[in-house]
């Protein structure tokens, strides 16, 4: 019984994990750019709850909150569109953007302090609920089927609409693209922003789990790097099913392994990329990584 | 740069030479502090360049050199505590084990590129310091202390004033930039760079690029755990927050300000990293890392302009 | 490279290093000391964390050490003090550089601080070497003071003697039950989870199982969580602090365990901002710590007040122990023969007990406090959470 409340663990960090990671793919993947301020974004969206709603939160705010999140995080994924679409070079684009990271969370540690915020979840969702015996929080269940949900939003839109095709198109080949007369460079703009919106939003969701603090934007980034390098870059299935394993890892495997705990996540990560180097679930008709 | 192995005229080594003597002048000049800084500097500039030789001569970027600098670094501060204050014998130890380990780690890492093998390194880098983190042999967490002063040679006496380590810290530096110039203007350097502009078409010339990669994966980790000695030396205390990732990163990030692929332009940049974090950190109370990503951005859009006009007044490249 | 100097700059480069050799400020091949000036302020050096993690444990230390300046005039000793401060940083590769720098660039007397361990014992070797004195005042590694050297001090506590001072009780209330112990896996972790394990064993108590948590990393606890209640444990002891302390806590209630199990720990899990992070998750946990600020002596009420009314929020044991390291400073200055390291460094054994908010405790061997510790619960006290003192858990 213990094993499946942890692979249920496990699912909602994963659905967390996915909503994070799948705008850093698709940034990579379309714009071949490598996104190191993610994690910041992630931030600004968590430290937006803080400031919404520090201690008494309703249902309301906290719908209020993820809008507001979306919206900070679409203006931030635009501006660093912006800043990064001169700079050619994925080395270059790494100190930009670790740069403005590093920027971003030095502002925001001046304006919260340095101290450790904790975001209530939502009234109603702050319950336990038996599962398979014994108590488990309610929101984390929530998580899960937001999860589940986003990932199925996506999918529809990409393979459904005309939009996902060019944004398919445009990662596969975006000279083609562009030689078809398809103005990628909006799309791009969209691509980034899109995506940190999401992180953003993940910002305030997974705040009931994990709070608001200077130097989670490391660890996040750091977490969405091995989601989406090990589902393969530039696929939304792929963020999935990276962001499920590396949930399982953390969950089920500290659970088998406690011992090996802190080594499971890096060993699992090189040995998967030493089998597959282009990820498990690559984009359809990516060049090898 | 030019590739000649014959250096056109002695006019070429006023430069180096002119800076090697001024680093060497310092201890003169400077109290403890900053020359302690600057052996700090120079080691993690040794770092850097093994950084560069395989980001920026051969197109592998990596975030994994802070293993086996770490790996020096340990081995000398073990040397120094159980064997011998001698750092000569610090220095080959250190270089030693950080080249097998490179080897080892390395016959499986270069079989990846780019991204995947940034992240490959990453990995590496991050198990080496959970295992330092984890060992008690190398202290754990707490990291390994008492490390007595260096002596050159064995049975030498210590070197307890910082600008005579500072001096054994700017000869191994010394020579281990000349050591690896000369091996990037080499044949082998060129088959380097080589895999860096176009791998593929220099294997349909039936040129092996695996063992070229590996032998230089192997030489980046001997200078790295060169580096880690050195750095072991002046601090004479190892802990696992040095083969943490911010190193890595701050490493590969000094390549990328001072030009990857050129040797002396990431070592400036190694100096303006450290210089920004742990001096200026202080006089902006608090808020280095602020300082430090004002100046990576602004690196990312004024230095490509300055390094354009360097390069056009130098001649073609 | 191409770069060719023309004759001119040759020259001129020549002509400045000549003057910069002339002009000799301070060497670092001479091996002596620059003297202090004999007239000025005396320079005191505080390096605590100002960036990373730990920032908000520096904040309270330069409080606390600020705090005690203010109330003395700015000065210890009787002598006007000149404080530099330093940051510590996340970790000892800018921690010890930080603590070096206060004495061979500031040439600070004395300095005081260090969060962390790895620091500490980074940095100890060159304080005794420059015989310059170091009061630690947090670190608490069992080793930072090992060897007792004269130069050594600490005002904080050991990891070893915070977490023993709770075995006989958690003994004394689990009665047959057997409790479970988990910390992160680090020295600090280790040596609480030892520290408690020796006392506890001794004064009868089982022990269900141990659990060690990726330090740092660990955001979710519910795998350890699980392992707990399978193991059907009575109770639990821990040690967290920080981020980890907010997350072990909160889920800790979230996972239904605060219900049936008694959650026992260091003062660390509930100490300062995290209390207020944890809310309703940590009423009922019993810490053991050297300091609350409800602790109800005379001395505490007016320190507490003092330290309210200057930085509007309650003290926390982070600044008691950066106030105490300001009153070890001052006494042992006032006692010197001279204002040097050395003479401050040789008296500081010999100042006595020290009167603390904390209460009475003076220095043991080993120079770490000798020092009471109490029993704290956290309770909501007229809708705040506080750590409400129970008993003192006996003379260490």
């Amino acid at each position: 019984m213990q094993v499946l409340i942890t692979v249920l663990n496990g699912l909602a960090l994963g659905a967390i994990l996915f909503l994070i990671a799948v705008g850093l793919s698709l940034v990579f993947g379309i714009m071949d750019v490598l996104n190191l301020a993610h994690g910041a974004v992630y931030l600004i969206g968590a430290y937006t709850a803080v400031a919404l709603f520090a201690d008494d939160v309703t249902a309301g705010g906290f719908v209020l909150a993820v809008l507001a999140a979306a919206v900070a995080g679409a203006l931030a994924g635009a501006a660093l569109a912006g800043m990064s679409l001169p700079v050619r070079g994925h080395l270059d684009q790494a100190l930009l953007t670790l740069g403005v990271a590093l920027i971003v969370t030095e502002v925001m540690n001046a304006v919260f302090g340095t101290e450790v915020h904790a975001i209530p979840p939502p009234p109603g969702l702050d319950v336990s609920v038996g599962v398979f015996g014994q108590a488990y929080p309610v929101y984390r269940l929530v998580l899960v089927a937001v999860g589940a949900a986003l990932a199925l939003g996506l999918h529809l839109a990409l393979e459904r609409t005309r939009i996902g095709a060019t944004l398919r198109a445009a990662v596969a080949d975006r000279q083609m693209v562009e030689a078809l007369g398809i103005p990628t460079r909006r799309l791009v703009v969209g691509v980034f922003a899109a995506g940190a919106a999401l992180a953003a939003v993940g910002g305030v969701l997974a705040g009931p789990l994990l709070g608001a603090q200077p130097g989670l934007d490391d660890t996040v980034l750091l977490l969405a790097l091995v989601v989406v390098v090990i589902g393969g870059l530039g696929s939304v299935r792929g963020a999935l099913l990276g962001a499920v394993l590396v949930g399982q890892v953390q969950a089920l495997g500290v659970a088998l392994v406690p011992g090996a705990a802190s080594f499971l996540l890096f060993a699992a990560m090189g040995a998967i990329l030493l089998l597959r180097p282009a990820g498990l679930l690559p984009a359809r008709g990516m060049a090898q990584a | 740069m030019s590739f000649s192995a014959v250096p056109p005229g002695r006019g070429r080594l006023v430069v180096p030479v002119v800076a090697v003597a001024a680093l060497a002048v310092l201890p003169l000049v400077l109290g403890p502090y900053p020359i302690t800084l600057g052996s700090r500097i120079l080691a993690f500039a040794l770092l850097v360049l093994s950084v560069d030789i395989l980001t920026g001569v051969t197109g592998l970027p990596t975030l994994g050199q802070a293993a086996y600098f770490g790996a020096g670094a340990y081995t000398a501060a073990l040397v120094g505590i159980h064997w011998t204050g001698s750092a000569v014998v610090q220095l080959l130890a250190g270089v030693v084990v950080a080249a097998v380990l490179a080897l080892v780690t390395g016959a499986v890492v270069v079989r990846t590129r780019g991204i995947v093998f940034l992240m490959v390194t990453l990995a590496v880098g991050e198990l080496t310091h959970q295992a330092a983190n984890s060992w008690p042999v190398v202290g754990g967490t707490n990291g390994l202390a008492g490390m007595p002063p260096i002596s050159v040679l064995p049975g030498g006496p210590p070197l307890t004033l910082s600008g005579f380590v500072y001096w054994w810290v700017l000869a191994v530096f010394v020579a281990g930039y000349v050591v690896v110039a000369h091996a990037m203007r080499s044949p082998f350097g060129r088959t380097l760079r080589g895999i860096r502009d176009n791998e593929p078409r220099l294997r349909a010339l039936g040129v092996r690029t695996y063992p070229a990669k590996l032998a230089a994966y192997a030489m980046a980790g001997a200078v790295a755990g060169a580096a880690g000695t050195l750095w072991a030396a002046q601090a004479r205390f190892v802990a696992p927050a040095d083969l943490a990732f911010d190193v890595a990163a701050f490493a590969l990030l000094s390549v990328v300000i001072g030009g990857a692929g050129s040797l002396w332009g990431p070592c400036l940049g190694a100096a303006l990293v450290i210089l920004v974090r742990d001096e200026l950190s202080d006089h902006v109370d608090g808020r280095g890392p602020l300082l430090l990503g004002v100046v990576f951005v602004a690196c990312v859009y004024v230095l490509p302009r300055l390094r354009g006009r360097l390069r056009r007044r130098k001649g073609a490249r | 490279m191409d770069i060719h100097l023309s004759p001119p700059s040759k020259t001129i480069l020549a002509i400045v290093t000549a003057s910069l050799l002339t002009a000799c400020s301070g060497s670092s091949i001479s091996g002596q000391q620059t003297p202090q000036q004999a007239a000025g302020p005396l320079a005191i050096g505080l390096v605590v964390p100002l960036s990373g993690v730990y920032a908000p444990l520096g904040e309270d230390m330069t409080n606390g050490f600020k705090l005690y300046l203010d109330q003395h005039g700015g000065r210890l000793g009787g002598k006007e003090i000149a404080l530099k401060s330093s940051d510590e940083g996340e970790g000892p590769q800018t921690g010890v550089p930080a603590a070096t720098k206060l004495v061979t660039q500031d040439k600070a007397v004395a300095v005081a601080g260090i969060v962390n361990s790895a620091t500490a014992l980074g940095a100890r070797n060159a304080f005794i070497e420059s015989k310059v004195p170091l009061v630690i005042a947090n670190a608490g590694a069992n080793d930072v003071t090992a060897g007792a050297s004269p130069y050594i001090w600490r005002t904080s506590f050991t990891n070893n003697d915070v977490a023993a001072s709770l075995g006989a009780e958690v003994a004394e209330q689990a009665g047959d039950g057997s409790v479970y112990l988990i910390a992160p896996d680090y020295a600090a972790g280790k040596e609480m989870i030892g520290g408690f394990k020796k006392t506890f064993e001794a004064a009868g108590g089982k022990v269900a199982g141990e659990s060690f948590t990726p330090f740092g990393t660990t955001k979710d606890f519910q795998p350890f969580l699980s392992t707990i209640k399978g193991s059907g444990a009575k109770a639990v002891f821990c040690f967290y602090s920080g981020a980890e302390a907010v997350g072990f806590v909160t889920q800790y209630a979230q996972f239904g365990l605060a219900d049936d199990l008694p959650l026992y720990a260091t003062g660390f899990l509930t100490e300062g901002s995290v209390l207020k992070a944890q809310g309703g998750a940590a009423t009922g946990a019993q810490t053991s710590l050297h300091y609350s600020d409800q602790i109800d002596t005379p001395r505490n009420k007016e320190f507490v007040a003092a330290y309210q009314a200057a930085y509007n929020e309650p003290p926390t044991v982070f600044a008691v122990q950066a106030y105490d390291a300001a009153a070890v400073l001052d006494k042992a200055i006032a006692k010197a023969a001279a204002p040097t390291g050395e003479a401050i460094a040789k008296v500081i054994g010999e100042i006595g007990p020290i009167d603390s908010p904390r209460g009475q405790w003076s220095f043991d061997a080993d120079h770490d406090p000798t020092q009471p510790y109490y029993l704290r619960k956290v309770e909501d006290r007229a809708g705040t959470l506080v750590n409400v003192v129970v008993k003192k858990l006996g003379q260490d």
